[in-house]
């Protein structure tokens, strides 16, 4: 009997003894960074991680451990907001770190000092077809079409299903969509398009695999993420549309929980190394396109007026370039800007109200 | 009901037809899975056992389905005997409320434990981290698996006739050994049965655990989380070999549960 | 006794307090620790969803649940779990059936095998079915190019998940009183020439009729909260394949935590109201 309760007692104090929470770490000892993620970045981050944990080393000496959680940028946001103690914040766009900001756990000077405003990484809303195309689709005119099945995820969640939607409207807005030119033609090709709409995943990596899965004619995603999969093995076309809108994928530090764990330092010291020439590249290798003017002329990426002078002092690339992503151009790139940024456009098209939403209702409603 | 052999050609239709469903079904999908964990061959596999984060979230998964097989026995054990052998108003409110959990979206008690524990919560801030944390955990897996025991055990208590521990009381035997002694022994396979269901459900859980554990790969992840990542990831190898682990668990508690729910049908009067 | 894990009545059939003196306080601390244990794992979150649900006044929860997107989910769980409930009555029965009557090799197997969907986590049922019957997949090809039916991330993808999941449950409920059945009542009817069927349906079936309906039942009230399969082989398009489970999902994760909780409570009630059903029958079957 009293053998039992021993066992008992042990067993008790083992059980409660895991839940203890972690002090935050001093000095010396590992450090552990929690990273909170949008969904698709997931293995452009596996090969940055790394990285910086041999230049935090050398730097400091000390060994830093990083949890990493990936989701879909909106739900991923509300998360950190309900309490996940996220350490950085890597979002699809901007308005998910915004609401952190409102929130009170992001500093509202988060990109001060920035010269990237906070960005870290660029891609573009394209298309992704079968391997011969047999739907023909060649352009954002052909996913109106009936009978052709698209496949998006939920802007509700999504970030990337947010730049999805708005690179559409903004193509047909400025004329690029046959048929749908002008300010009425942005929603009613959305209308269009929403009407052929197969499957609506939470994130932009479920919604391209659902494609990959044999789902849909064409899917709307990241230009990345039909790098990811083409890294894997996967057989489809990427399609640059005429027009298409400028994704810019923000970084912050979550200043309330960073204090908390005593993790400032390493936040901010691995957020400034996404800037750094080789995690750029490690982005650059997974289709991200790079914002260091430095590594954009490595990959190609031509930019008009800006006059890049390699620097003969800089470190030698750790990273070497993957010879199977390129970055062409695209005739028209327009920026969130044409919707007058997040603050309009958000409200417009995704909120109760919204444009999507309402059309929505009533393209499935019938 | 005897047994007979079946000799119609109506038997051996409706056999035929009753196993052919249940091939097309589950056994095989079931195949179809153990096919697709193996599709890469022996050695990529027995790295996806080997990698850190699937040890870690199997871990995490035993230890936290362990420990709310613990809590859900001893105060599911307690609920059964107050549901049953005691009076008191509300008493059947009570007893319905058990089953909510059965038909209650798991989704929906972990985004309570969120509204509750969070940060803006009403019961916050929590002494410890509750939410994205193993205790919000925990807590999803005892509520998913919080019926069974309960339901298992409280008609074999009803069943018992005040005799044997009348007695016990007549001969000095104190409340504690009189449960012990006269009552466990009678309701032991019914508790085993409830046991097994609860640790199969507890493991098994995975909507409220995906609201609330924020996912951290190889830190909150369970095991099921893992296979929904491994899935995200492209990594079919990971995610099919982890499911038929899973699978495997699952035999092994369906045999424990053929056995006693056998001895439980021939204890029957 | 039946033996499906649940709803079982109480009250009326209960022995009765245990005559030897006990001190009170430990009938009451063990009733303060059973009412805590319920109460909180199980008052409190109904609560948090009944006050998220009205916190902003009864119309707006109106509103949110007759939304058309948040009344379709409704109506497609509903729709779902009831094709699945009565597939799941006639396949069981005679399941149960031929396991009771009739042996054949691999009958204990067999038997065993049944509990499995009780047993496996349901979003391991979900990669199963995608595994097998997915749109790449040579049966799925075969059903969507031949006969023009996508199983997989449309209505039948559901209720196929939704058979796996509730495949024991009327099983379960009619085998026990299949294997105590008079068989005396039987064997008279087949001596008076009838044929196999009729003995069936009226001598048999009459008997099985409340366990059958009972584990229907069940089946159809477990479906409504069914997620895990669910969110891998539906296609989650709101208003059309969109199940409510899922929908309150979204909805969770986009924040709409007052719509989430709505259409979450009405899920609850229903599912609650059929559970109840459940055990009005089995009081009446006792009185």
């Amino acid at each position: 009997m009293a053998r039992l309760r021993l066992g008992l007692f042990t067993l008790i104090v083992f059980i409660v003894s895991t839940f203890a929470p972690v002090a935050a770490q001093d000095a010396a000892p590992p450090i552990t960074l929690t990273l909170a993620g949008y969904a698709v970045p997931r293995e452009a981050y596996g090969d940055i991680i790394p990285l910086f944990q041999s230049y935090w080393q050398e730097q400091t000496g000390q060994q830093v451990i990083v949890l990493e959680s990936y989701q879909a940028s909106g739900a991923q946001s509300r998360a950190v907001a309900s309490g996940f103690e996220a350490d950085v914040i890597a979002l699809s766009l901007q308005p998910d770190i915004q609401s952190l900001v409102d929130a009170g756990l992001v500093s509202a000077d988060w990109k001060e000092d920035n010269d990237y405003q906070g960005f870290a990484t660029q891609s573009l809303v394209v298309l992704a077809v079968r391997p011969d195309n047999p739907r023909g689709i060649l352009d954002w005119a052909d996913l109106a079409q009936e009978d052709i099945e698209i496949i998006t995820p939920d802007p509700a969640t999504s970030g990337g299903a947010q730049w999805n939607i708005l690179a559409a409207a903004g193509a047909a807005q400025r004329g690029f969509v046959a048929g749908y030119e002008g300010e009425s033609g942005g929603a009613k090709f959305l209308r269009a398009l929403i009407g052929n709409i197969a499957v609506l995943d939470r994130d932009g990596r479920e919604s391209f695999l659902t494609f990959e899965r044999g789902i849909g004619d064409v899917a709307i995603t990241y230009e990345n993420e039909v790098y990811a999969g083409l890294a894997v093995g996967g057989e489809y076309s990427l399609i640059y549309p005429t027009s298409t809108i400028l994704i810019e994928n923000p970084v912050a530090v979550v200043d309330s929980y960073v204090d908390l764990h005593g993790t400032r330092e390493v936040a901010e010291a691995f957020v400034n190394f996404l800037w750094s020439p080789d995690a750029q590249r490690a982005f650059a290798n997974r289709g991200f396109r790079p914002v260091n003017p430095l590594v954009r002329v490595e990959y190609g990426i031509a930019d008009a007026d800006v006059e890049v002078t390699p620097d003969p002092q800089a470190a030698p690339a750790v990273v070497e370039r993957n010879p199977d992503i390129t970055f062409p151009a695209v005739t028209d790139l327009f920026t969130i800007a044409e919707f007058g940024g997040w603050s309009e456009a958000r409200p417009a098209y995704f909120s109760e109200e919204g444009i999507f939403t309402q059309i929505i209702a009533e393209a499935q409603g019938g | 009901m005897r047994e007979t052999e079946a000799r119609s050609p109506v038997a051996i239709a409706l056999i035929i037809g009753v196993l052919g469903y249940a091939a097309l079904l589950f056994i095989a999908p079931l195949l179809a899975m153990i096919n697709g964990a193996f599709a890469k061959g022996l050695e990529p596999l027995l790295a996806t056992f080997q990698d850190p984060s699937v040890i870690h979230a199997f871990q995490v998964t035993l230890l936290l389905s362990f420990a709310a097989v613990v809590i859900n026995t001893l105060l599911g054990l307690t609920t059964a005997w107050v549901l049953v052998r005691h009076r008191f108003r509300g008493r059947n409110l009570f007893d319905t409320l058990v089953d909510i959990p059965f038909v209650f979206s798991p989704v929906i008690a972990g985004y309570a434990m969120i509204v509750l524990f969070g940060r803006n919560g009403w019961l916050a801030p929590p002494l410890f981290p509750i939410v994205f944390a193993f205790p919000g955990i925990l807590l999803a897996k005892v509520f998913v698996s919080l019926p069974f025991i309960i339901r298992e055990v409280q008609p074999v208590l009803e069943a018992l006739t005040p005799e044997p521990e009348d007695a016990a009381y007549t001969i000095g035997a104190s409340r504690w050994t009189t449960f012990r002694r006269v009552v466990l022994p009678e309701i032991w396979t019914a508790l085993l049965y409830g046991i097994v269901l609860t640790f199969a459900r507890a493991i098994g859980e995975f909507g409220a655990v995906t609201v609330i554990s924020g996912n951290i790969e190889g830190y909150t992840e369970t095991a099921t989380s893992f296979v929904f990542r491994a899935l995200n990831d492209r990594n079919n190898t990971g995610a099919y070999g982890v499911s038929v682990l899973l699978c495997l668990f699952s035999v092994v508690i369906l045999i424990a549960m053929n056995a006693l729910r056998g001895r439980i049908i021939h204890k029957e009067p | 006794m039946t033996q499906i894990p649940l709803s079982y009545p109480t009250g009326q059939g209960a022995v009765a307090v245990k005559r030897a003196q006990a001190p009170s306080f430990g009938a009451w601390g063990l009733r303060f620790i059973a009412l805590t244990y319920l109460g909180a794992f199980i008052l409190v979150p109904l609560i948090v969803i009944q006050v998220q649900g009205v916190r902003f006044g009864l119309d707006v929860f109106w509103q949110s649940i007759t939304r058309p997107e948040a009344t379709s989910a409704i109506l497609l769980s509903l729709y779902t779990s009831a094709i699945m409930a009565a597939l799941n009555t006639v396949i069981g029965t005679l399941t149960a059936y031929v396991l009771v009557r009739y042996r054949f090799p691999g009958k204990r197997l067999f038997n065993m095998l049944i509990d499995l969907p009780f047993a496996i986590p349901t979003l391991v049922i979900g990669v199963m079915l995608v595994l097998l019957y997915g749109p790449q997949t040579p049966i799925g090809r075969f059903f969507d190019t031949t006969l023009d039916i996508q199983i997989l991330f449309a209505v039948p993808g559901i209720v196929l998940a939704l058979l796996l999941v509730g495949y024991p449950f009327v099983i379960r409920a009619v085998q026990p009183v299949l294997l105590q059945m008079d068989f005396s009542q039987t064997e008279a009817a087949q001596t008076i020439g009838a044929s196999a069927w009729t003995t069936f349906w009226r001598v048999i079936f009459p008997a099985l009729r409340p366990a059958i309906v009972t584990g229907a039942l069940l089946s159809f009230a477990r479906s409504l909260g069914e997620f895990g399969s669910i969110i891998v082989v539906a296609g989650n398009i709101p208003m059309r394949s969109q199940m409510g489970t899922v929908y309150v999902y979204t909805q969770v994760e986009a924040g709409n935590l007052q719509a989430a909780s709505s259409v979450s409570m009405v899920l609850l009630l229903i599912a609650f109201g059929v559970t109840v059903g459940i055990d009005l029958l089995k009081w009446r079957r006792h009185a």
